[in-house]
């Protein structure tokens, strides 16, 4: 079960996980959008991206997750990095070139772009995990819902689909929890999940999916039967056990990352260059 | 070969804040031959200590002998299909693991699973079937069209197919009626007399009253005690939490009454039964 461990909600207590879970999707949202902002050059860019990263690595120590799980999820990328650099060469570049092989130029633009996309890649993957481990996923689905409350005018179903991805958020450990009891009791039968030709994969797969799925039906119905005989109505009216609050470090956490998304836009808007400046006091 | 736990311990998530510590330090020798019962509070290990026994969970640390074959924490198992056909392992509620399109073919799987060809391993299920008493004309059906009982017991069928030399059961008389779960001990009962090692994990202190030869008794992920039923219910039961069965209940009410008997002789109501007629004859 460890590798599904990975961005999983983590039960600490920090100033991170205290925080309301509005404000936290709301700051997932705006640092993304600072992630992706370009800046005058080169070595600007790379500042900046530096920064940021200091600063999630700040809240990662924060909200106690370790780097190394981090890393663990990184290791996927290598294909994905690989691909954009073979991408990006091939594209027809210009500019300085920074070696050739045989004929083949490849292009300081192109290393560099990829090296965006990477780094954006991974700061957006840190920045989810924070998100994702210091939030529980039912807190994430009630701030959802809260700001698609404002469409309720045009009578759209707000609360049901709040509540079916609250329910299908419910179900994920439960199915996965399943599909482990599933694969024991078919390994003792002898079907081997790791290894094995191609068509005994197969039937290992067929094995494991035909049992999940009447599983899956089943539940579904017995829960549809459960909220039915309790009376459950979608439009109907009702209070909640955990109640979001908003306080005042939420206010203080706003007001930063509003005020850092604000600051990089004005770095970009403005063309500040660091290098250029700490060139010219010297 | 009996099976041999030499200090096992076993961690769920190991260095996760999810960590958790199921066995610690687990010493136990299942006899060939025997039939033995687990029992325990829930939490306690018993599910974890049963998966070592096919290899399903490898030990953090110790070993775990199972006839010539050995585990250890260090080393990668070689021959783990070896370890799944050796001991077979019916989960509870394994009526869940079906997804065949007939029932044979169901059965005929674990068989094929190891190697044998299409008409053996039919020949095994159909075998199998019959033990489990699945009527012929069911074989071609859908598992699927069978109500639960009867799924339970293909299910389980689809184990013994497998001819495993040691049985082990979670639980297997969980959320049957009375009668069902009489004639699915009769079943295993039967199976153990055919010269099959039971690993029985059960709740039930009648089922480890009426057939058990050994108990384990589990707490806290270590074995508590190692007994046979007779000595646990004539003893200290009640330490650990466990229920009187309810003929052993009687019979003690009936001794304390002042009717004196052999309490070391009774496994069955006929055995009361008898007693109690023996009894009454003598006046």
């Amino acid at each position: 079960m460890a590798n599904i461990a990975l961005g999983r909600y983590v039960p600490y207590n920090s100033f991170i996980h205290r925080l309301d879970p509005r404000l936290k999707l709301f700051g997932l949202i705006v640092l993304m959008v600072g992630i992706f902002i370009k800046f005058v050059n080169v070595p600007m860019n790379f500042i900046v991206y530096g920064l940021i990263f200091i600063l999630i690595a700040m809240m990662m120590m924060v909200s106690r997750i370790k780097f190394k799980t981090l890393f663990k999820q990184l290791k996927a990328l290598w294909i994905m990095i690989t691909f954009l650099l073979i991408i990006n060469t091939i594209v027809p570049n210009s500019g300085a070139i920074a070696f050739s092989i045989g004929s083949w130029n490849i292009y300081w633009n192109a290393i560099f772009q990829t090296l965006y996309i990477v780094i954006r890649l991974v700061l957006m993957i840190a920045l989810t995990m924070v998100l994702t481990s210091t939030t529980r996923p039912l807190d994430l689905t009630y701030a959802i819902e809260w700001y698609l409350l404002p469409f309720k005018v045009i009578r759209f179903p707000t609360h049901e689909i709040a509540m079916t991805i609250s329910i299908a958020l419910r179900f994920i450990p439960t199915l996965l929890d399943e599909t482990y009891r599933i694969m024991k009791a078919q390994a003792s039968r002898g079907v081997d999940f790791v290894s094995g030709k191609l068509s005994e994969k197969v039937r290992a797969i067929v094995s494991l999916i035909v049992p999940l799925f009447i599983s899956a039906f089943q539940r579904s119905e017995e829960l549809a039967n459960a909220m039915e005989a309790r009376g459950y109505n979608p439009s109907g009216k009702r209070t909640r056990y955990r109640v979001m609050k908003w306080r005042v470090p939420d206010s203080i956490a706003l007001i930063f990352v509003v005020g850092l998304l604000s600051g990089i836009i004005v770095l970009a808007a403005l063309k500040v260059d660091f290098v250029a400046i700490i060139g010219n006091l010297f | 070969m009996p099976i041999k736990f030499s200090d096992v311990f076993y961690v769920y998530s190991p260095k996760t804040p999810f960590q958790f510590e199921a066995l610690r330090g687990v010493n136990i020798d299942i006899k060939d031959h025997s039939f033995t019962a687990i029992v325990g509070h829930t939490g306690s290990g018993k599910s974890t200590l049963i998966q070592h026994i096919n290899a399903l969970l490898l030990p953090t640390s110790g070993t775990i002998q199972v006839d010539d074959m050995t585990i250890t924490a260090k080393e990668k198992v070689k021959h783990i299909k070896k370890f799944r056909k050796h001991a077979g392992l019916v989960f509870q509620f394994p009526e869940y693991q079906l997804f065949e399109e007939s029932v044979e073919k169901d059965v005929a799987f674990g068989p094929r699973n190891f190697g044998d060809d299409e008409k053996t391993a039919l020949d095994k299920a159909h075998k199998a079937l019959r033990e489990v008493g699945i009527d012929d004309d069911l074989f071609k059906r859908s598992p699927f069209e069978l109500s639960g009982g009867q799924r339970r017991r293909v299910a389980i069928a689809g184990i013994i197919a497998m001819e495993p030399k040691v049985l082990v059961l979670d639980e297997p008389t969980a959320g049957l009626d009375p009668r069902g779960a009489q004639e699915m001990m009769d079943l295993f009962d039967k199976i153990h007399q055919g010269g099959t090692t039971v690993v029985l994990v059960t709740h039930d202190m009648n089922i480890v009253l009426r057939y058990a030869s050994d108990v384990i008794v589990m707490k806290d992920g270590a074995i508590v005690k190692v007994t046979d039923p007779l000595s646990l219910f004539e003893g200290d039961y009640e330490d650990y939490n466990l229920e009187i069965p309810n003929l052993y209940h009687f019979a003690k009410l009936l001794k304390n009454g002042g009717y004196q008997f052999d309490m070391r002789n009774i496994r069955t109501i006929e055995d009361m039964a008898k007693i109690i007629k023996g009894g009454y004859h003598r006046g």
